[in-house]
C-alpha cells in the first residue's frame, strides 16, 4: 500500500538530517508500529509523509497506491486516502467543528468526483460517531479544538478520521494526553476502523497504546532509519529493556 | 502662508487633506487627487428611498469644522433634511444610494424613541470624486442601526464624515463594510452627550490591489454610564493600505464609563500595509476603558492542519480569514448579505 525506499529527508536550513535512507513498506491490511526514542524523526516521518513545509527531501522515495506521494500536495494526499492524526492539533478559531469537518469532507468528495454529502445525512452520521467516542454533541457547535483539553482534542481528531474514512492512517502519539478510558474509546475506534483494504502507521513513544491497537508488525527508529523490527510482542520487550540497544 | 494650491484644489477653490495633517498623515488626498474625477465640483444626485412616517425636505446648513467641510458646504447646493418623529418604528429601512459621485449632505433628526435603521450603499463602477458628510441627532432613547456597504471603482476618491449625535439613553450600532478604493475614508464622529448611551461601532475592509481605506472614529463622551464597543477587523492584500485610528474621548463627567476598541488586522502579502492608531484619552477617574491592536498572516500550521484533512489551500486561508473577520459582524441581526459579499471577495483574492 505504501512503499518508503530510502528515504532521507533535512530541516529545511540544511543543517540537520532527520530521515537518513528509512525504507519501510506497509501492506494494506496491517497496522505498522514505530516505537523510538525522542529525537529519532518518528513525528518528522510523520509530517513528510503528510507534506508538511520545512523539511526537504533529499533522497528516496514514497509510493503510495502507485503515485509518487511526495510529488503531492497535503490536501491531494488527504483526496488520496491519506490521513494525518496529530501529535499536537491545531485550533482553527472562529471555524465551528461541524463545519469545518463538513467543508473537508466535501472537499474531498468534489475532488475525486463524488457527490458532496447532505447536511441531514452527514449529520446522522456524525451524532452516531460523536456518540461512540464520547464526544459531547457541544464539542461539534464549539470552534474545532479550540479551548479542548488534550484528551478532547485527540478524540477529535479520531472523530475526524472516522468520518473521513481514509486508506491509509498515520497516528502520531495519539496515547499521549489520553487517560486509560480514553484510550479504550480511542482504540475500539481505530480497531473498528481495520480492515484488509486501510492500512496503519502508528507512532508512539510507548508500548501502552499497542495493548490495545495490536500491531502486526513493530519497527524501532532511531537516527532516522529502521533499526530493528518484530511482531507484536517485541514492542513489550521494547518496553522492558529500552531502546539503548538500538542507539546509534 | 497657504501651500500653493494644486490644480484640483483650485478647481475646489479650497485645500484638501493631506499628510502634514496629523489626522490625515496616512490617507493624504491631497496628493492622490492629480487630476479632476467627475463628482468634483458637483453635488450629489442622491436617491432616496424614504419608508412611510419620514420627511424629507432641502435646507442650507453652516459648513462643519472638518477640512471636506466647507467643500462640501460649497459643491452640495441644499443639504437634505430627514425628520424622524418621537416613537417611529418601521420594518423597513431608509435607503441612501446615489452615492457614486458628487458632494452631498444628508442631515437625519430622529425623534425621542425612535428606531430608525439606515442603509447606505457606496458604490461606484467609474473613476470618481465623493464627499458625504452624515449627520444623526438622536433623541432620548432613540435607536440608530446604521449599514454600509462600500464597493468602489480601484480609482475612486471618498471621503464620508459621519456625525453622530447621542441624547440620553440612545443606542447606535453601526456595521461599515468596505472593500476600498482608491483612497477611501470612512469617519466616524460619536458625541455622547446623555447619560446611558449605547454604541457598537464595528466595521471591517477588505482590500486587494492598490486600494486603500481608512477607518478613523472619535468617540466623545459627555454623560455617565455609556457602554462603548468597537471591534474593527482588516484585512490586506497585494499592495493595498488599510488605515484605522481610533480615539476615545471620556471627559470628566462621563463617570462608569464602559469602552472597549479593538482592531485587528491580517496581512495576506508581504506588500500590504496596515496603519493603526488606538488612542485613550480620558479624564473621568472611574471608568473600564481598553484598546487592543493586532497584525499579523494566517496561521501557517492552522492552514497545514487544514489541508491535511482535504481543503485546498485556498479554501482553507478563505475559511481561516472569513472566521477572522465574521466577529464584527456577529451583532448584526441579519448578517447574510455581509456574509455573502466577504465569501464573494475571498474566493478571488484568498
Amino acid at each position: 500500500m505504501i512503499k518508503i525506499e530510502n528515504l532521507t529527508a533535512v530541516v529545511n536550513d540544511g543543517s540537520q538530517t532527520i530521515l537518513n535512507e528509512l525504507s519501510l513498506e506497509i501492506p494494506a491490511g496491517e497496522v505498522h508500529a514505530i516505537m523510538g526514542p525522542n529525537g529519532a524523526g518518528k513525528s518528522t516521518l510523520a509530517y513528510v509523509l503528510s507534506g508538511k513545509d520545512g523539511y526537504d527531501v533529499t533522497g528516496g522515495s514514497v509510493q503510495y497506491l502507485g503515485q509518487d506521494l511526495l510529488a503531492m500536495k497535503p490536501e491531494e494526499r488527504a483526496v488520496a486516502g491519506l490521513f494525518l492524526s496529530f501529535q499536537y492539533p491545531l485550533e482553527i478559531p472562529g471555524v465551528p467543528t461541524m463545519h469545518f469537518l463538513r467543508t473537508a469532507v466535501n472537499a474531498q468528495r468534489k475532488a475525486r468526483g463524488e457527490d458532496i454529502i447532505a447536511a441531514p445525512e452527514f449529520l446522522k452520521k456524525a451524532r452516531k460517531v460523536a456518540s461512540d467516542l464520547k464526544v459531547k454533541p457541544d464539542m461539534l457547535r464549539r470552534p474545532l479544538n479550540v479551548g479542548f483539553s488534550g484528551g478532547e482534542k485527540k478524540r477529535m481528531e479520531i472523530f475526524q478520521m472516522m468520518m473521513l474514512e481514509p486508506k491509509f492512517i498515520i497516528m502520531d502519539e495519539t496515547d499521549s494526553g489520553l487517560d486509560v478510558d480514553a484510550l479504550r474509546i480511542v482504540a475500539d475506534g481505530v480497531n473498528a476502523l481495520r480492515n484488509p483494504e486501510r492500512g496503519m502507521l502508528i507512532i508512539t513513544h510507548y508500548q501502552r497504546l499497542l495493548d490495545y491497537i495490536i500491531p502486526d508488525r513493530v519497527h524501532v527508529l532511531s537516527a532516522g532509519k529502521i533499526a530493528a523490527s518484530g511482531d507484536a510482542d517485541f514492542a513489550k520487550k521494547l518496553e522492558q529493556e529500552g531502546y539503548d540497544e538500538y542507539a546509534a | 502662508m497657504l501651500p500653493k494650491l494644486t490644480f484640483v484644489e483650485q478647481e475646489l477653490g479650497a485645500s484638501l487633506p493631506h499628510r502634514r495633517m496629523e489626522a490625515w498623515k496616512w490617507t493624504d488626498v491631497r496628493a492622490r487627487e492629480t487630476v479632476p474625477k467627475s463628482g468634483l465640483t458637483s453635488a450629489m444626485t442622491l436617491d432616496i428611498d424614504l419608508p412611510d412616517g419620514l420627511s424629507l425636505r432641502r435646507a442650507d446648513e453652516p459648513a462643519k469644522d472638518h477640512p471636506m467641510g466647507k467643500i462640501a458646504r460649497n459643491f452640495c447646493g441644499k443639504a437634505y433634511m430627514i425628520d424622524v418623529p418621537a416613537g417611529f418604528q418601521s420594518a423597513k429601512p431608509l435607503k441612501l444610494n446615489g452615492l457614486g459621485q458628487g458632494h452631498g449632505r444628508i442631515f437625519v433628526k430622529i425623534g425621542a424613541g425612535a428606531k430608525l435603521e439606515v442603509w447606505e450603499n457606496h458604490e461606484s463602477t467609474t473613476p470618481d470624486f465623493v464627499n458625504l458628510e452624515i449627520s444623526f441627532d438622536l433623541g432620548e432613547a432613540a435607536e440608530l442601526t446604521r449599514t454600509l456597504i462600500h464597493t468602489d471603482h480601484a480609482d475612486t476618491t471618498r471621503i464620508i464624515t459621519a456625525y453622530i449625535n447621542a441624547w440620553g439613553g440612545a443606542k447606535i450600532r453601526q456595521y461599515a463594510l468596505s472593500f476600498g478604493a482608491g483612497i477611501a475614508r470612512l469617519e466616524t464622529n460619536i458625541a455622547a452627550l446623555g447619560e446611558g448611551v449605547s454604541a457598537e461601532i464595528n466595521g471591517a475592509y477588505l482590500l486587494s490591489g492598490k486600494r486603500h481605506t481608512d477607518m478613523t472614529s472619535l468617540i466623545d463622551l459627555t454623560g455617565e454610564n455609556a457602554h462603548i464597543r468597537q471591534c474593527v477587523k482588516g484585512v490586506v492584500s497585494d499592495k493595498a493600505r488599510g488605515v484605522f485610528q481610533g480615539k476615545f474621548h471620556v471627559r470628566r463627567p462621563a463617570q462608569f464609563t464602559d469602552a472597549q476598541m479593538r482592531h485587528d488586522a491580517l496581512m495576506l502579502s508581504d506588500t500590504s500595509e496596515i496603519r493603526a492608531k488606538p488612542e485613550l484619552e480620558i479624564y473621568a477617574d472611574d471608568v473600564a476603558c481598553a484598546h487592543g491592536n493586532t497584525l499579523g498572516a494566517l496561521d501557517e500550521s492552522a492552514l497545514f492542519y487544514m489541508r491535511t484533512r482535504g481543503i485546498a489551500a485556498p479554501q482553507a486561508r478563505a475559511l481561516l480569514t472569513q472566521a477572522f473577520v465574521a466577529e464584527a459582524f456577529e451583532g448584526m441581526a441579519d448578517n447574510t448579505e455581509f456574509t455573502a459579499r466577504i465569501e464573494a471577495w475571498l474566493e478571488q483574492h484568498a
